[in-house]
């Protein structure tokens, strides 16, 4: 198998033997895929400024299986040029991509999602509406998308100003009795962030934390217990960022 | 047949050195043993000297045969600048270029979360206990201008500000004699965002 002229992007590389990179790479027609870059990292090698995450590349290869040959690459425009807070963002979703994506399976509509993420990703902001959405569309990619629209239990639509459990792999059930302990095992969350994961307009600090301990919760089933390294990167920002960060919001 | 396997095994030994298939570990072998046995005794006994004398500097992290290497010892070093690297490699291109007279630490990697490797694997604990004596007044940020460099070096960063110490980056741009026709595009938009007065 011969493809040529595939847009992609590096979501990880390492390197391989003396003047080599094995790449995992993202691609809309053929999803993740395994390359050999052979000789991207001899000294005057034209890929190694290239091969880089973030970087909207065109690239061929030939062979199949687990490992394909790299037979060109070439940049497809100037890379996100993201910073910062962004670039842990960047990181975190391609984590979520390595761990999650089967090779060879294609998520064309993913990979314009993926893409158009980044785009909007901003260095000085910690970007959280933007990966709630890309993990929406990565579950319901992978097959286990959320029910945000009705009520499990009786199949009628959303209310804003209700209560829910959300039960994973199921979906929404209203609390009856907010006060009484639930029968369900859920994630409690208020309708109003359902419609707002829904509509993708996660605006107010409180729609962003219920949508955060949702995902978080549903993303554990899936990726199990390993953990999820680059979000070490957030945890330790330093409390003074996370703060400014806020400071900015509420003013 | 016990012949065989000495040679085999040192063949196999000389394999682990970067850059050594086996033709080139054969043609070693053989040069050292026909030609030069001297030399592999020297090699030999120069190589357990150094593992076994060679260890990290306990404060800067580089090699260093002394619990404090040449460059954290030596009085004539600034001791309000702090450079970043990554590797010792990197440390010896700065010197090298024998314009920055302050001192290091070496992070022996890079943060890379897709693989695993996260603050404590690159001694952030040790470098935050350094910037707490309080005698650094300036941080300079030498980390590769990779992704995984780049969100090292914020990380970083981040903790030097919180301290009220200042934090650099080295600048990203053309190379000296290069010519912009041949830079890469990346570069150049760097260099282009990081201009400055002439
Ligand atoms: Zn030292």
């Amino acid at each position: 198998m011969r493809v040529q002229q595939q847009p992609a992007f590096i979501l990880h590389q390492r390197h391989y033997s003396e003047t080599s990179l094995l790449l995992d790479a993202f691609t809309p027609n053929y999803g993740r895929i395994g390359l050999i870059a052979k000789g991207a990292r001899r000294p005057r090698s034209r890929l190694q400024g290239i091969l880089r995450p973030f970087q909207p590349l065109l690239i061929g290869w030939s062979g199949r299986g687990e490992l394909a040959v790299l037979t060109g690459a070439e940049t497809e425009g100037p890379d996100f040029a993201i910073d910062r807070q962004a670039l842990y963002c960047g990181f975190y979703m391609n984590e979520l991509l390595m761990r999650l994506l089967h090779r060879h399976d294609p998520h064309e509509a993913l990979y314009t999602c993926y893409r158009s993420s980044l785009s909007a990703l901003r260095a000085d902001k910690t970007n959280e509406a933007i990966l709630r959405v890309f993990e929406k569309h990565l579950l319901r990619e992978i097959g286990y998308g959320l029910v945000l629209d009705h009520d499990i239990g009786d199949n009628s639509a959303i209310r804003a100003d209700a209560l829910y459990d959300y039960i994973p792999e199921r979906g929404p059930v209203r609390v009856a009795n907010p006060d009484l302990n639930t029968r369900h095992k859920g994630i409690r969350l208020r309708g109003a962030s359902l419609l707002a994961l829904a509509n993708e307009t996660l605006d107010d600090l409180t729609t962003l934390r219920e949508a955060k301990n949702l995902m978080r919760t549903i993303l554990t089933r899936h990726l199990g217990d390993k953990p999820l390294y680059s979000r070490r990167l957030f945890y330790a920002t330093t409390a003074p960022t996370v703060a400014g960060i806020e400071r900015k919001v509420n003013t | 047949m016990k012949d065989t396997n000495v040679l085999e095994a040192l063949k196999e030994a000389l394999r682990r050195l970067p850059g050594v298939g086996p033709k080139s570990a054969q043609r070693m072998v053989f040069h050292l043993l026909e030609r030069d046995r001297e030399g592999a005794r020297q090699i030999a006994q120069a190589l357990l000297t150094a593992v076994d004398r060679i260890t990290h500097c306990k404060r800067c992290n580089n090699l260093s045969e002394h619990e404090l290497c040449a460059i954290c010892a030596s009085p004539r070093r600034d001791p309000t600048l702090l450079c970043i690297v990554e590797s010792p490699a990197d440390l010896v291109s700065l010197e090298q270029s024998g314009v920055y007279n302050g001192l290091y630490f070496v992070l022996m990697g890079r943060l890379s979360p897709l693989d695993g490797i996260g603050p404590d694997e690159i001694g952030i604990p040790r470098l935050e206990a350094l910037l707490n004596e309080g005698a650094i007044k300036e941080v300079v940020l030498a980390t590769n201008p990779t992704a995984e460099g780049e969100a090292t070096a914020h990380y970083i960063s981040e903790l030097v500000r919180g301290r009220h110490i200042r934090a650099t980056r080295i600048a990203y741009g053309v190379p000296v004699g290069g010519e912009l026709e041949y830079t890469d595009r990346n570069t150049l938009a760097r260099a282009i965002s990081g201009r400055h007065e002439a």
